[in-house]
């Protein structure tokens, strides 16, 4: 499972990295999480590309995670090993995006995590 | 300002001399702010792609510690640790787009040189194009986004809110008070003064936020749509 994911990070294709997330038991092969925060600068068009564009995610899915971004004052976008989640947290400071990572399981992220997950 | 539509030669808008001249000469000035918080030397070369292992010390400008953010809310180790590995090479890259955004819209000065009167707006005026490459488009798209973001520090914009109502103000006054080239630009020259704006400052760089917005929001719509055409 980590070598699928460590893999997915270099793919392009964005079913590699969605069928990583939906196969990753929640909690086991993926401890840590990277949540985005709200702010009241990024425009909506320009997260929901960040998110099709660096995560693959498919429109639907990008637009879902932005507006939990926007009304929810966060979201997890992305799950896995630590050093992969410290890959993307670094990823999205460079879109301009505030992000951080955080264990799974921690605090309310679990619940976000969780939900996350069966979104996929 | 015109939105950015996509060509073939990439994503193409026009914009006016002094909308040139303004949003360079801001990005210059977040690229050295940027600079000068992050323990990027003035002698590293931005742009070339070097693996920096600077020492990556918490920004004082809340503007750059919001481009340069701590990576968990929680613990200060993870955080300290993360801006120890990536800091450097972060505010790097965002150096490097920066400079690179403000060359493009400005190149060789031909902006400052036409409001300066050195430059006849004639002989400019084919480059009143801005031609963003699309294999650029993401790195202007960037440097559009710190631009604002610094903007909005220094302009208090901390909610939707506030955002939405400088909009509206913005929208209001714009009529008849098109950007002009006014002291504000020379007056405020160091976006590193940490003091918030007020009055006609507020109105001059809102203008500037606003227009900033508007040039990336037309530019994005276009990428997503090439990007998902791309994905079928």
């Amino acid at each position: 499972m980590l070598s699928t994911l460590a893999d997915a990070g270099t793919a392009t294709e964005e079913e590699t990295r969605t069928d990583a997330q939906t196969d990753t038991v929640p909690g086991l092969a993926d401890p840590w999480v990277t949540i985005v925060w709200n702010d009241p600068v990024n425009l909506m068009s320009y997260v929901s590309y960040v998110f099709e564009s660096y995560f693959g995610y498919p429109p639907a899915k990008a637009r879902k995670l932005m507006l939990q971004v926007h009304h929810d004052g966060r979201a997890v976008v992305s799950s896995g090993p630590r050093e992969r989640m410290e890959v993307d947290v670094q990823a999205m400071h460079g879109y301009g995006l505030w992000a951080t990572l955080q264990q799974s399981g921690q605090g309310a992220a679990a619940g976000a995590g969780g939900a996350e997950g069966g979104a996929a | 300002m015109t939105p950015f539509r996509s060509t073939p030669d990439g994503y193409v808008a026009r914009w006016e001399a002094v909308e040139r001249h303004v949003l360079a000469r801001v990005a210059r000035d977040v690229a050295e702010l940027v600079r000068a918080e992050s323990g990027v030397g003035p002698d590293v070369e931005a742009g070339a792609g070097i693996a920096f292992t600077g020492v990556g010390r918490v920004p004082h400008d809340p503007a750059v510690q919001r481009l340069l953010p701590d990576a968990h809310k929680e613990d200060p180790d993870v955080a300290a640790d993360f801006r120890h590995l990536t800091q450097t090479d972060l505010a790097a890259a965002k150096i490097a787009r920066l400079e690179a955004f403000a060359d493009a819209l400005d190149p060789a000065q031909a902006a400052s040189r036409v409001l300066d009167g050195e430059l006849d707006e004639q002989d400019w005026a084919e480059d009143a194009q801005v031609v963003v490459a699309r294999d650029d488009a993401q790195a202007f798209a960037g440097a559009l986004t710190d631009v604002r973001i610094v903007l909005a520090e220094r302009l208090g914009l901390d909610d939707d809110d506030a955002v939405e109502q400088l909009h509206d103000e913005v929208i209001a006054g714009v009529a008849g008070d098109e950007l002009d080239e006014t002291d504000d630009v020379d007056g405020t020259d160091d976006a590193g003064d940490p003091t918030a704006v007020d009055g006609e400052q507020r109105r001059y760089w809102g203008g500037v936020f606003v227009a900033a917005g508007f040039a990336q929001e037309s530019l994005v719509d276009e990428m997503l749509a090439d990007l998902r055409a791309r994905r079928g």
